[in-house]
């Protein structure tokens, strides 16, 4: 419970530091340099294969009703409305929010916290802040980037491997997925993102000096869980409010 | 040739590995309180984030799904997709990607960290093959446990989809429990089983091997707990995707 309140602080303390201030510049395009051009090889290598699954799998279980015929509308409107924001959160989460909880950790039992608060110098202005910032910037890319390789990949199972007609799965895919389908997947890039960095931001100020290397190991494994459960949860509570 | 030969010297270590952790586990001694005692801990500490990431996906799959089958009248027809997409996919494919997120990189963190104390080497010189004692019981335990958890996610997706299908979705319950007995067979279930078995030992697997690798100090520990989450997710996607084209070849 009074991790809960501790981190409403940190999300308190975090968003006055973002908001109030101009991020300072050099850190900011660094980082989200990292986060964004440093994941996409991950990215579409993971979208490649989540895309191919869509449609292989959910042609087995239409063609048990015979609807395999609007296996484009599903891949289409289940990937860019839930499979593949949710997936870029999980797998960016996993490496970008690792990263950024380790950066925090290592700096926080080195003791270089410390020494800039003691020149009077916030570290949520100059460290934390940059980092969400970045993060929140370079989701919604990621995520952009994740449906045109998943649809893309989609369509390559659908039309090669399971044999059904390419513009019927395409023309489907113009017709269902709507630019309000593809602004969704953006919008949940933009929180999943904001929420991946400040957890991880904050499991990573959480490590104090004597905690030692362990701790940088328990903050890394506790920002990649709890990121992504979050954004698992969070997905289902935007979903709700959209769709439901 | 380097950017060739790289990622075939790691496949060709990792298959190396895998037949070594193979032999060893097939042959005697074996450290089965160490295997439990590993289970155990995976269990206590997996049993939450699975539970808590698998749970919201029933429950989207009844949103959209109730959302597209609507267009078609079809709505009774929902339990049969939300059944087999959680039974066939993604309850197996979460579940692992989530024991990966939290067992696989503390087994890499642990195996790591032994390495870099020279745990590992004392190990060694006492005569206890670290393969047997350290390895093999986190392999063993993952393939285990990942399929218990599994029953448990399965039975979790469906109670979320059936509440957002039937209370909430306006989907009459009878016409929800009979697509879903009628269409689910329980060769979905064993599919799913299987396929936790096999994501579960590659976690194991990958963790343990990266573990081992790790040289230098608390850093490398760090980056091996790392790589073991998103290799094993590439590899989780991989192995499903394989599994899938093969299942469909053969018509299941």
């Amino acid at each position: 419970m009074t991790v809960v309140l501790e981190f409403l602080r940190f999300a308190q303390r975090a968003l006055v530091a973002q908001l109030t201030h101009v991020p300072p510049l050099d850190p900011l395009v660094r980082q989200t340099y990292q986060a964004g051009v440093g994941s996409i090889a991950l990215l579409t290598m993971l979208t490649v294969f989540a895309g191919l699954n869509l449609s292989v799998q959910s042609y087995a279980t239409f063609e048990r009703f015979g609807g395999q015929d609007f296996l484009g509308m599903f891949a289409g409107i289940g990937g860019v409305r839930e499979l593949y924001p949710v997936m870029a959160a999980i797998v960016c989460g996993a490496r970008i929010g690792a990263n950024l909880a380790a950066a925090l950790a290592n700096m926080k039992i080195s003791e270089q916290v410390e020494a800039l608060e003691v020149m009077s110098i916030d570290p949520m202005r100059h460290l934390v802040a940059p980092r969400l910032w970045a993060v929140t910037i370079a989701l919604p890319l990621l995520c952009g980037y994740a449906n045109v390789v998943g649809i893309g990949a989609s369509y390559a199972g659908a039309v090669f491997q399971l044999g059904l007609d390419g513009g019927t799965f395409m023309s489907q895919i113009a017709e269902y997925v709507r630019l309000p389908d593809l602004m969704v997947g953006v919008v949940k890039g933009l929180v999943f993102g904001w929420i991946v960095a400040l957890i991880a931001c904050f499991h990573g100020y959480r490590a104090a000096k004597r905690d030692g290397a362990e701790g940088v190991g328990i903050a890394t494994n506790r920002a990649i869980v709890h990121g992504a459960v979050v954004c698992i949860v969070l997905n289902l509570v935007i979903s709700w409010l959209l769709y439901g | 040739m380097n950017w060739l030969l790289q990622p075939l010297a790691t496949v060709g270590a990792i298959t190396a590995f895998f037949i070594d952790v193979l032999r060893t586990a097939a042959t005697r001694p074996r450290y089965i309180g160490e295997t439990l005692r590993i289970m155990w801990i995976l269990v206590v500490r997996c049993i939450g984030p699975v539970g808590l990431a698998v749970a919201p996906v029933g429950a989207v799959i009844s949103l959209q799904g109730l959302d597209l089958f609507r267009m078609f009248g079809l709505e009774r027809m929902l339990s049969s997709l939300l059944g087999t997409a959680i039974f066939r996919e993604y309850s197996p494919a979460l579940a692992s990607v989530m024991v990966a997120a939290q067992a696989g990189s503390s087994i890499a963190a642990r195996i790591g960290t032994m390495r870099v104390r020279g745990q590992i080497d004392a190990l060694a010189v006492m005569s206890v093959d670290p393969m047997r004692y350290v390895v093999v019981p986190g392999v063993i335990a993952c393939a285990v446990v990942t399929p218990l958890l599994n029953v448990m996610t399965n039975i979790l997706g469906v109670a979320s989809g059936w509440v957002f299908a039937v209370p909430l979705g306006g989907v009459d319950h009878g016409a929800f429990m009979e697509h879903l007995t009628a269409q689910v067979t329980p060769a979905d279930l064993w599919i799913g089983m299987g396929k936790c078995v096999l994501f579960g030992t590659s976690v194991g697997l990958l963790a343990g091997y990266l573990g081992m690798k790790v040289r230098g100090g608390a850093e490398a520990v760090g980056q091996a707990a790392n790589d073991t989450v998103t290799q094993t997710i590439v590899l989780i996607l991989v192995v499903d995707y394989v599994v899938s084209m093969m299942l469909l070849g053969a018509d299941l």
